[in-house]
């Protein structure tokens, strides 16, 4: 909670004590225990230090180290100080605007779909109406537990135009074979299929423990009161699940924003960069352009767009005081 | 490792300050690097990958017989992981890098103009004498900045065209009398309707690159995405006859769409392509991957781009090179020139791993000649042998080839799916791979 250091921290306060107040009187008894290493104070922090070192390592100092190379431009180790060279190409480069675009599609479109479909499928799961419940949870959960390349290349196959089942599955219907993967707009299509296929059934799965958790008292009131269905679900459910909602909604939007696996297994970013995300760039540029100046420009551009709606979302969605 | 980065980095830092204007803070290339010698004895380690490897290995028994002191250690290390190990050690001055490396045409010209001295020199140790030994082309490509050459070449892909004999029977057409890719197309629509065959298939929307066909059209025109000085061709007249080719093609309906995992694999199971340009390896490949259309397929060269022209083009090629930090370096060399300038040797090679060779004097085997019984009893490969005497020219493919490639691609998928105008589509390509790249656009 605070962020007092170790040796200030009093060994009689408690965490849920206010940590200014009533310490200056404990520190006299608190000063003859400070040599040693294991304290009330000191523990917590000695428990956590695994988990900061591992940060530091393994992500702070990697996040400090791209943020240099996003200043410089070569190759390997012989880098050059470019300034904001890297952020100002990012500004004229129609391709990484083309990627940004996709991205923002693909959020705008999927993210409201998969979740108002997560949202039906767990109405439907939590209703006592529905035989044989356990089987249908599993069953909607099960392509979660899928790797992503295994489901891109699965949908490859699926999605084929010539020899794939959905064409066939179409065809009986009388309808002419789709390119899925060959034309721009419908290969778009394929790639919020994949992502709604792959992720609906484990936000399905939240919003059914959400659902789990509001208390049946407040449905028994609104029946009393002469609430219908629609109401009931208006104003009981949808506020009684706002804290999952912001969570699946932010969870989501990070999770579009990084979109690669799929795209990059079923379209390679084509046609003609029509499924391109910025997280393909970024591979693209850093992994097979060897521009890692480049492509860590990219990152923190995209870090700063993460950051941005993360904070608008949970503003607007969040619990209004 | 970071400790080491680090510091490195903070002396940049304080170097660019110092310089107050943001100079250049890097070190050169030898800065830091490792200072290889000429030992002529000892144990050296040799860089390769999946077959080839194996084929080299074949060679080692017999240098280390008549190389005692030496001893040779190949390494799998796996393609593509040895560009990244390679790229990766020439950028660090040749820090743990092997003794010989095997190179791709696709990377070589990239690490001469990056670190034009992290290969050794072989010139000086005598590959000059090997200069007119290897097939036509190959050599420019091995030559550094300063004019020495810097790796031995070893394996040549020619391309040729794989054509239906029956298909090409039943439609009524004489394969001798396709010269160039105008009479093919003109003899498509008829075997198109007396088989349903289409004649040739590409990756349409570009779900992995698929541009050796338009790289092989500007190639058999003596062009590339670059020129021998390292400027941008991608818009000149030669790479828009290619891609109009490719659109002729598709305007006509005798190109497939093999988007799509395993879907040229399964439209050439189906016998729904008349033929298939493919390069030297090719030949085992359909033999032993469609064994049921034995007798159906034969081998001609390539149609030429433009009427008249030429007829040959080496798609790729591969070579070997010693590290300037290797420590054995003279011993490095004597590897190379054991197992690559010996048609004995290079044959064996050829056998084990299928890796067609660049020697010249290799082809005098009669395997080069023996006719193939997948291929009607034709004799293939001195198909390919004959296109590779044509001669043909050297390709320049930088250290840029990947973003040209890819904007290349972008290119054909725009015209292929979305009608657009080749030689618009390929001016908008040259203009941003000179936006990313800083090179300069040919005149």
């Amino acid at each position: 909670m605070s962020s007092v250091l170790p040796e200030r921290v009093p060994a009689t306060t408690t965490a849920a004590a206010p940590a200014g107040r009533g310490a200056p009187a404990r520190t006299g008894r608190a000063r003859p225990r400070r040599r040693r290493l294991l304290t009330r104070g000191s523990v917590p922090y000695l428990l956590i230090m695994p988990a900061v070192l591992g940060f530091a390592v393994f992500k702070a100092y990697p996040i400090a180290s791209s943020l240099w190379i996003s200043l410089t431009t070569g190759s390997g180790d012989d880098r050059t100080f470019a300034g904001l060279a890297n952020y100002r190409r990012l500004l004229d480069d129609p391709l990484f605007w083309t990627a940004l675009k996709n991205t923002a599609l693909i959020l705008v479109v999927q993210v409201p779909l998969m979740l108002g479909l997560a949202l039906l499928v767990a109405l439907a799961l939590n209703s006592t109406k529905v035989w044989l419940r356990p089987l249908w949870r599993l069953g909607v959960f099960v392509p979660s537990l899928t790797g992503l390349v295994a489901a891109g290349v699965m949908f490859s196959v699926i999605l084929n135009r010539d020899a794939g089942l959905l064409n066939w599955v179409l065809s009986l219907f009388g309808v002419d074979r789709v390119n899925w993967l060959g034309s721009p707009s419908w290969a778009r299509v394929g790639v919020v299929l994949v992502i709604t296929w792959h992720y609906t059934g484990y936000n399905a799965v939240m919003y059914l423990a959400g659902l789990q958790g509001i208390p049946k008292e407040l449905y028994e009131a609104a029946m009393v009161d002469g609430a219908g269905p629609v109401r009931r679900f208006v104003s009981i459910t949808l506020p009684q699940l706002r804290p999952i909602l912001l969570l699946t909604v932010v969870l989501s939007t990070i999770g579009t924003l990084q979109l690669f696996d799929e795209p990059y297994v079923l379209t390679g970013g084509g046609p003609d960069n029509a499924t391109l995300t910025v997280t393909m760039y970024l591979y693209n540029n850093g992994f097979k352009y060897f521009d890692f100046g480049y492509a860590s420009a990219i990152a923190y551009a995209l870090a700063l767009i993460v950051s941005v709606l993360g904070i608008l979302q949970v503003r607007l969605m969040g619990e209004r005081r | 490792m970071s400790h080491q980065l680090s510091r490195r980095r903070l002396l940049q830092l304080a170097t660019a300050s110092a310089a107050g204007l943001g100079l250049t803070a890097c070190g050169d290339n030898g800065s830091g690097g490792v200072t290889g010698a000429d030992g002529d004895s000892g144990r050296i380690t040799v860089w390769s990958w999946t077959t080839a490897a194996e084929a080299l290995r074949g060679v080692v028994p017999s240098f280390e017989r008549d190389n005692p002191g030496i001893k040779v250690d190949v390494q799998d290390v796996g393609n593509p992981a040895i560009w990244d190990k390679i790229t990766v050690g020439l950028a660090s001055g040749g820090k743990g890098l092997a003794d010989v490396l095997h190179i791709g045409v696709d990377y070589l010209p990239g690490y001469l103009e990056k670190f034009p001295d992290g290969l050794a020199d072989l010139s000086a140790l005598g590959a000059d004498r090997y200069q007119s030994d290897f097939a036509e082309g190959l050599w420019p490509t091995v030559i550094g900045k300063d004019k020495a050459a810097r790796a031995l070449p070893w394996e040549v892909n020619p391309l040729g065209l794989f054509y239906r004999q029956d298909y090409f029977d039943k439609a009524g057409v004489d394969p001798a009398d396709i010269r160039s890719w105008d009479d093919l197309i003109a003899a498509g629509p008829k075997i198109l309707s007396a088989t349903g065959a289409r004649l040739l298939g590409l990756d349409k929307p570009g779900t992995t690159p698929d541009m050796d066909f338009f790289q092989n059209l500007m190639q058999l025109q003596g062009a590339f995405y670059f020129d021998r000085k390292g400027r941008i061709t991608l818009a000149s007249a030669e790479a828009v006859q290619a891609l109009t080719i490719i659109k002729r093609l598709n305007d006509d309906g005798l190109l497939a769409d093999t988007a799509g995992q395993g879907t040229r694999k399964r439209l050439l199971a189906q016998g729904k392509l008349a033929t298939s340009p493919d390069p030297a390896w090719a030949v085992e490949y359909l033999a032993t991957k469609f064994p049921d259309q034995k007798g159906k397929w034969r081998v001609m060269q390539p149609p030429a781009a433009v009427a008249g022209g030429g007829r040959s083009v080496i798609v790729n090629s591969t070579y070997l090179a010693v590290a300037t930090s290797s420590r054995r370096r003279r011993a490095a060399w004597r590897f190379i020139e054991y197992a690559l300038t010996k048609p004995a040797e290079i044959n064996r090679m050829f056998t084990s791993g299928g890796v067609f060779p660049a020697l010249g004097a290799a082809y005098d085997d009669p395997r080069f000649s023996a006719p193939h019984p997948f291929y009607g009893g034709q004799k293939v490969l001195k198909t390919f042998v004959d296109s590779l005497s044509a001669g043909s020219e050297a390709t320049n493919f930088t250290g840029d080839y990947t973003r040209a490639l890819k904007l290349a691609s972008d290119a054909q998928s725009q015209v292929l799916v979305k009608g657009a105008d080749p030689a618009r589509a390929l001016r908008d390509a040259a203009e941003r791979l000179a936006q990313q790249t800083g090179r300069q656009q040919a005149a």
